[in-house]
């Protein structure tokens, strides 16, 4: 009894949630106007992406080769407009990785272009569209990950690229990209992703 | 059908049958619990591998909050059928994938709560919670829940295989109980077939045959012994049986032995008591016989004696005188002996009846006088005026009486002889004391032993010299005796003697109604015809009887009519209606009772007084038909005129007072002295 009316009660809130989602997703349509909500929706998309960014990290294996030390730290590079704020430093703070600590970096193009090989992950912001075809020519043979929110980023030489599938985070992952930056990215990583492949498009404009 | 009542074969079945199907359904299902156990544990053990796979592959697309990719790899568990549902849970604790099974028709509701770590089983389901982490970070919780398919599959084979194999080898445990209890119950089984035969047959002969040495085979030799002893003991209770049907036929050899002996003393006692009744019958008739002629020796001799008085012959008067004392002897002989014989058949019977005490005494002085004159004695009455009335059988008392005094004058010569009445009381009741003294010749304290003993005088010498049958003392001591009183003598030889008699004043007697005498009755009888006061009426078949009555009565002045036959008597007495009327009892046609009968049955003749003479004793009877006395023959003459005159007396005095006509005495021809002075008429 005290079972069934628990498992009862689990149904009844699992609807309830659902219900809460939707009612939550009208209210923020309704109020599009306010920026405040438009923040606060923005805040939450780039929550998960850094996230994202995080478990990224765990599932991909950089050659050793990269890392001076053992303790040296994964740097995640965020270059254009960081569209984050503290959020990203807030998810990776006090995380480490095989004892690596993880650091952010925010990257202006141009200005700190050569920092920019330090990094073993890259977030490309979708304010640095013009300057992608340049990016991926300076990084083409380095062990970056690249991740880019812009639409055709991956097929155009980047390695991971965030997309909004029915208002849910997704990614698709380029592997001759990946191969190219000599990295390892982990099955369970491609298991979950949109494998696309390198555009001659992207080539020809190259 | 009562387990304990089952034959010992089935008992045996039973236990073996129980025994090891107990003991293999237990081994089982020890075994079977055992193995159920481990295999459930084995069954979580695989889940939470099962689990730990699950939750490793999803933990990419938990990180990734990848719905469909988790949803994917949890419909991976289709492959497992025992996995009904499967769910993963956020950190937040937040549904985030799940799955049923497809052909599960009632989906169970899932936790929607993420549980900690491990397995538990609840309600038939094993759930299991699982972390899903990736590189050390928990990222999620996977719930599975089994309905532990393959455990129950393997319990329900087990247990049916169980089944099977407890069937099997309880069939197995039956066919070999089966084969082995006989080992067992043949031998009790033949025991019991031997002991029914033998207790069916009565044949102690059949032995039980031993199998075995177990303790049955045991059981079986003592059996046997048993039996050898009862047919021992049966051989020596049929011998002893034997015996005592040999005995029993002796035995009834002598039964019917002395059966016989008694039949014949029976037959010899009849004969014996036969005889017996011959010889009182006898001396009943030889009285009779005896009386009758010596009826006529004393009567005629008193008649001569009178006649040759008055011619003058002195000498014949002494020779007359002398016969009419043997004859008297003689009849107070027979007298004696016949009471005597009474006394001893035990057929001396009592009347009692009420009289009056001096009248009795009167009487006796009376009768006495001549006895008293003859030794020259002196003659001395005391007793009190107002002595009245007693109770007893008035004949026996004065038969006593008259003995004693009798004695008295008899052994006293020119002394004196002293009457002495008295009432006194004792215990309680009243008694009459009669003493009787003399101054005789006395009694030695020797001859006192004997005194009232049968055929005892105090010395032979003495019946010589006295006369007396001696007889006297013992039947006054006899009527005594009947009479509940008591007699005593006191005497010392020449002193004289004194003999007391006590008689209680109301005997127990045979007659209590009879309170009054029948004179009494009789006299107190008015009668309005006018009687022959002087005319007596005699009815006697006896012409010897009839011409003395007639001419002893016709002197006394009397006018006698003599009747021979009872009917000739009845017809007299009606025309003449006598004064009295004597009855002989033993004439032919009509005997005496016969004609007392119809003198009473007659109301002109029924006052008249009846005064039986006859020489059959029965005085009871006649007083019972209403004879107004009763006078053995041979009459004593003397006694006769008493009661006549006494009845004349009575008849006189009512005439009196009926018609106050002037009292014709007798006085003519009266020459006995002793009379009417001494008969009064006199109420009791």
């Amino acid at each position: 009894m005290g079972n069934d009316d628990y498992f009862h009660s689990g149904m009844a809130l699992m609807r309830r949630s659902r219900l809460t989602v939707a009612v939550l997703l009208c209210l923020s349509l309704a109020l599009g106007a306010n920026a405040q909500s438009s923040d606060s929706a923005a805040s939450s998309e780039y929550l998960i992406k850094a996230g994202f960014i995080y478990n990224f990290a765990q599932l991909v294996q950089w050659p050793s080769v990269v890392f001076s030390q053992a303790d040296s730290p994964i740097v995640i590079g965020i270059l254009g407009t960081d569209p984050f704020g503290t959020t990203i430093d807030r998810v990776v703070e006090n995380k480490k990785l095989d004892g690596r600590n993880l650091v952010v970096k925010r990257l202006k193009w141009g200005k700190d272009l050569k920092d920019l090989k330090d990094c073993n992950i890259l977030f490309v912001s979708s304010s640095e569209k013009e300057h992608i075809p340049d990016l991926f020519n300076m990084v083409k043979w380095l062990p970056i990950l690249t991740i880019g929110e812009t639409p055709g980023f991956a097929t155009r030489g980047g390695i991971i690229n965030l997309t909004l599938q029915d208002n849910k985070v997704r990614f698709e992952v380029n592997i001759e990209a990946a191969k190219q930056a000599n990295l390892n990215i982990s099955s369970r990583l491609l298991a979950l992703a949109r494998i696309v492949p390198q555009s001659a498009d992207g080539r020809k404009s190259e | 059908m009562n387990l304990q009542n089952l034959s010992i074969k089935r008992k045996l079945m039973l236990i073996t049958m129980l025994t090891s199907s107990l003991a293999l359904v237990l081994s089982s299902v020890s075994f079977l619990i055992y193995d159920l156990m481990s295999f459930r544990r084995q069954l979580s053990q695989d889940l939470m591998t099962q689990a730990e796979i699950i939750g490793f592959n999803s933990g990419a697309a938990m990180a990734f909050k990848d719905e469909s990719a988790a949803t994917a790899t949890l419909s991976a568990l289709k492959a497992k059928e025992d996995i009904v549902a499967a769910s993963l849970y956020s950190p937040e604790g937040k549904v985030f994938a799940h799955y049923f099974r497809a052909n599960k028709s009632l989906p169970p509701s899932l936790p929607s709560r993420s549980q900690q770590n491990g397995y538990r089983f609840e309600d038939g389901y094993l759930q299991v919670f699982e972390q899903v982490t990736m590189n050390g970070e928990r990222v999620g919780t996977l719930f599975l829940l089994s309905d532990m398919r393959q455990w129950n599959t393997r319990a329900k084979r087990y247990t049916g295989i169980i089944i099977v194999v407890v069937l099997i080898c309880g069939s197995l445990a039956l066919l070999l109980s089966s084969k082995l209890q006989k080992l067992i119950s043949k031998p009790i089984l033949h025991l019991e077939d031997t002991m029914r035969m033998v207790s069916s047959n009565k044949n102690y002969e059949i032995r039980a045959t031993r199998f075995y040495g177990d303790e049955i085979g045991r059981l079986i030799d003592g059996f046997n012994t048993m039996l050898s002893e009862i047919q021992l003991r049966d051989s020596a209770l049929q011998r002893a049986n034997n015996e005592l049907q040999t005995s029993t036929h002796e035995l009834e050899v002598e039964i019917v032995h002395r059966k016989r002996t008694q039949e014949e003393l029976l037959t010899a006692k009849q004969a014996a008591e036969q005889a017996s009744r011959a010889k009182s019958a006898f001396l009943a008739n030889m009285s009779h016989e005896l009386r009758t002629p010596l009826n006529a020796i004393i009567g005629y001799s008193e008649m001569l004696e009178e006649e040759v008085q008055d011619l003058g012959k002195i000498s014949n008067v002494r020779d007359l005188q002398k016969i009419q004392a043997a004859g008297k002897h003689l009849l107070a002989l027979i007298n004696d002996v016949l009471d005597l014989s009474k006394i001893e058949a035990g057929k001396m019977q009592l009347n009692i009846e009420a009289f009056g005490i001096a009248d009795m005494i009167e009487e006796i002085v009376m009768t006495l006088k001549p006895a008293i004159a003859k030794n020259a004695n002196e003659f001395q009455l005391r007793m009190p005026q107002n002595i009245g009335v007693m109770r007893a059988d008035v004949t026996k008392v004065r038969q006593i009486l008259l003995n004693l005094l009798s004695n008295a004058c008899k052994f006293t010569d020119h002394g004196t002889i002293l009457l002495d009445v008295n009432r006194v009381p004792n215990a309680g009741q009243d008694w009459i004391q009669f003493r009787v003294g003399d101054t005789g010749i006395g009694i030695t304290a020797e001859q006192q032993e004997n005194l009232f003993h049968e055929f005892t005088q105090a010395d032979i010498s003495i019946a010589r010299k006295y006369g007396g049958t001696g007889l006297g003392l013992a039947i006054s001591h006899r009527f005594v005796q009947l009479m509940k009183g008591r007699i005593m003598v006191e005497s010392a030889p020449g002193q004289g003697s004194v003999f007391t008699v006590h008689l209680p004043v109301q005997a127990a007697g045979e007659h209590p109604e009879n309170t009054q005498s029948p004179e009494t009755v009789n006299a107190g009888a008015s009668s309005e015809v006018k009687p022959d006061s002087d005319t007596i009426l005699v009815i006697d078949d006896d012409l010897a009887v009839r011409d003395l009555m007639s001419r002893s009565l016709t002197k006394l002045g009397f006018r006698v009519v003599a009747a021979s036959s009872g009917e000739e008597g009845l017809r007299l007495a009606k025309q003449i209606h006598p004064l009295v009327i004597t009855l002989d009892v033993i004439m032919p046609d009509w005997d005496g009772w016969t004609v007392l009968n119809k003198l009473k049955a007659d109301s002109d003749l029924a006052e008249i007084p009846v005064i039986m003479v006859t020489i059959v004793d029965n005085e009871a009877m006649g007083r019972d038909l209403g004879a107004s006395s009763y006078l053995i023959k041979p009459v004593d003459r003397e006694r006769l005129v008493t009661l006549i005159e006494k009845h004349r007396a009575v008849r006189l005095s009512t005439l009196e007072k009926a018609s106050a006509l002037p009292a014709n005495w007798p006085s003519k021809g009266q020459k006995n002295s002793r009379k009417p002075e001494a008969v009064g008429p006199r109420r009791h």
